[in-house]
């Protein structure tokens, strides 16, 4: 069983979106309350900076199930002005908006895998997932 | 204690008035709204420093480096109705010397 | 009492015991708990999961409008948990800091380090306290090749790191002078041209350089917009300022400055000090001049080094023990 699905981001009413069928997705795999509240929470704070920083962009879902394991796997992708220093950014305790954002370091933790590239000018993409224990 | 940093704008000059203490943290706040004054084409900037009770040198620091920068851009600094305990400090470090220190001096608190 | 884990069982029993008894014992027990999971890391949304899981077991009936406000609890304290991560974490980068500054401090203390120097007929007194680890004050004794001695004490502006690292600059600026010409309104005028050079344009620094003279008991000084340093008469038991006009350090680079001369008697002090000292405050007054004098006044009988300390211990109760900025107090006393 794999597929994927995508929400658009554009607004912010789409971040609601974007939790909704994340946690959708997470039941289905078989994760409990406290790993669905994360994963929702992760998806908010990825969801959140694509609407602050790029304006527009997408969160794609897909399940993964081998052999070994099972998970959730999810891709954030915007075209929006990329980002200078990823090191700064993934410093805790940073936060270009000044709020109470967890930021990308508490996506790191709230996931178990965490990738970013991102180049100036050409957008980000983060990359998580969290496997099913 | 804080510092409340006052902006009027006459012509070519500009009037800063301070109140409070510049120090090492009040100092930046000050910094950041005079230098750019500084660099604005045949400005005079007056600061008065008649609310000012205190001052330490990074405070003093601030108005160097408006004084240095006032050279570069050819504009002018003037600092005005100094308080004793404040002008005791510009006349030791020399800065009397150099800087266009209004001499009335009011007398401290 | 028995070691706790947080698991379903242990809490499940808990709760129960006191749904049934309202035992203190076992609200104690909850605190055990709650302090047992911040050492391992467990967060509290899944605490409050296992609080819905004991909920579910005990009570199969429980109305779902209860399950559901739970959960809704359960979402709400994700980010308190986030933070509470973030925030170790950043304990533990304090505590790094922490360290390093201590090691650059010790640092300091070895590159800025100056020995007393040991004169027939001259008691060398000298305290510098940093007010927070690392030290913007400096004081530095050097000996000519005539035997004349040499004392630096300068100030830089701000505290902390930034200004530790330009006080590094000057001493090592000071180590290349010759030592056979230590006229100090020579030095000053050198090291006022290294430092406009060097830093940055809202920097400076104050700095009294004086040279005692063994031979004929004569202190020749200079100033670079620093404290005025003080004369002690003795057989008046008066202080005089002694000051010489000089802009500070790195200011600009034509600054020129005055050089005096005092002629030293038996039993006289020359005090040198730094903002630190006379800027003493006292709850939200600061301190007279006159003050000072006093304080060293009270305690110029004793040999030099004991003055400077004593006069040290004064000041730091009178700040609650809490300096606001780097203190450091320099006496030369001709016993003979």
């Amino acid at each position: 069983m794999e597929f994927q699905s995508c929400v658009n981001i554009k607004k912010e009413w789409d971040i609601v979106g974007a939790r909704q069928l994340g946690r959708d997705v997470a039941r289905k795999i078989g994760f409990g309350t406290v790993d669905q509240a994360r994963i929702a929470t992760a998806i908010s704070e990825l969801a959140r900076n694509i609407y602050l920083y790029a304006g527009t962009g997408k969160i794609c879902f897909e399940a993964i199930d081998d052999i070994n394991q099972k998970g959730l796997s999810i891709v954030a992708m915007d075209d929006g002005p990329g980002i200078e220093e990823l090191s700064q950014v993934m410093e805790d305790g940073y936060s270009t908006s000044g709020g109470l954002g967890a930021g990308l370091p508490g996506v790191q933790r709230l996931m178990d895998e965490f990738d970013i590239q991102s180049n100036p000018g050409q957008g980000t993409e983060i990359k998580v997932i969290k496997w099913l224990r | 204690m804080n510092l409340t940093i006052d902006v009027s704008n006459k012509d070519k000059l500009t009037t800063v008035s301070l109140a409070g203490e510049v120090d090492a943290f009040t100092a930046p706040k000050l910094k950041e709204t005079l230098l750019p004054l500084t660099k604005e084409d045949g400005q005079t900037i007056e600061v008065d420093l008649q609310g000012v009770n205190y001052m330490d040198s990074t405070g003093l620091g601030v108005f160097i480096s408006a004084l240095k920068s006032t050279k570069e851009h050819d504009t002018n600094l003037k600092l005005i109705q100094m308080q004793d305990r404040v002008h005791r400090l510009f006349k030791i470090t020399g800065l009397t010397e150099i800087m266009d220190i209004d001499n009335t001096v009011r007398g401290g608190m | 009492m028995s070691t706790l884990k947080i698991d379903l069982e242990n809490y499940k029993e808990l709760m129960r015991q006191y749904i049934e008894t309202k035992d203190e014992q076992a609200l104690y027990q909850a605190e055990q708990f709650s302090k047992y999971s911040m050492q391992q890391n467990i967060s509290p949304e899944e605490i409050i999961n296992v609080h819905i899981q004991s909920l579910e077991a005990l009570y199969p009936e429980m109305p779902e409008y209860i399950q559901s406000s739970l959960d809704f609890l359960l979402e709400t304290m994700i980010s308190y948990g986030l933070a509470y991560q973030e925030y170790q974490s950043l304990r533990e980068k304090q505590l790094e800091l922490k360290s390093e500054i201590s090691v650059a401090a010790n640092m300091q203390k070895t590159l800025l380090a100056t020995d007393k120097p040991q004169i027939d007929g001259l008691e060398v007194g000298a305290v510098s306290i940093p007010a927070k680890q690392m030290n913007g004050d400096y004081y530095h004794f050097v000996k000519d090749d005539n035997g004349a001695l040499g004392v630096a004490v300068a100030d830089v502006v701000g505290k902390g790191v930034p200004a530790a690292l330009c006080m590094s600059m000057i001493k090592y600026s000071m180590d290349s002078f010759p030592e056979n010409r230590m006229d100090p309104d020579v030095i000053l005028g050198s090291l006022n041209r290294v430092v406009e050079r060097n830093v940055d344009s809202s920097m400076f620094i104050t700095m009294f350089y004086g040279l005692y003279n063994i031979n004929n008991h004569t202190f020749r000084y200079s100033s670079a917009g620093h404290e005025p340093g003080y004369y002690y008469d003795s057989s008046q038991d008066k202080f005089e300022e002694i000051d010489a006009s000089g802009l500070v350090l790195g200011v600009s680079s034509e600054a020129t400055y005055e050089q005096c001369t005092k002629k030293v008697n038996v039993g006289d002090m020359i005090i040198m000090l730094t903002d630190g000292v006379t800027e003493c405050r006292q709850g939200d007054r600061f301190i007279e001049e006159d003050e000072v004098l006093e304080i060293i006044q009270k305690y110029a009988h004793l040999p030099a080094q004991e003055t400077v300390e004593q006069v040290y211990k004064h000041f730091e109760r009178l700040q609650d023990f809490h300096l606001r900025d780097d203190f450091t107090l320099i006496i030369l006393k001709r016993r003979v």
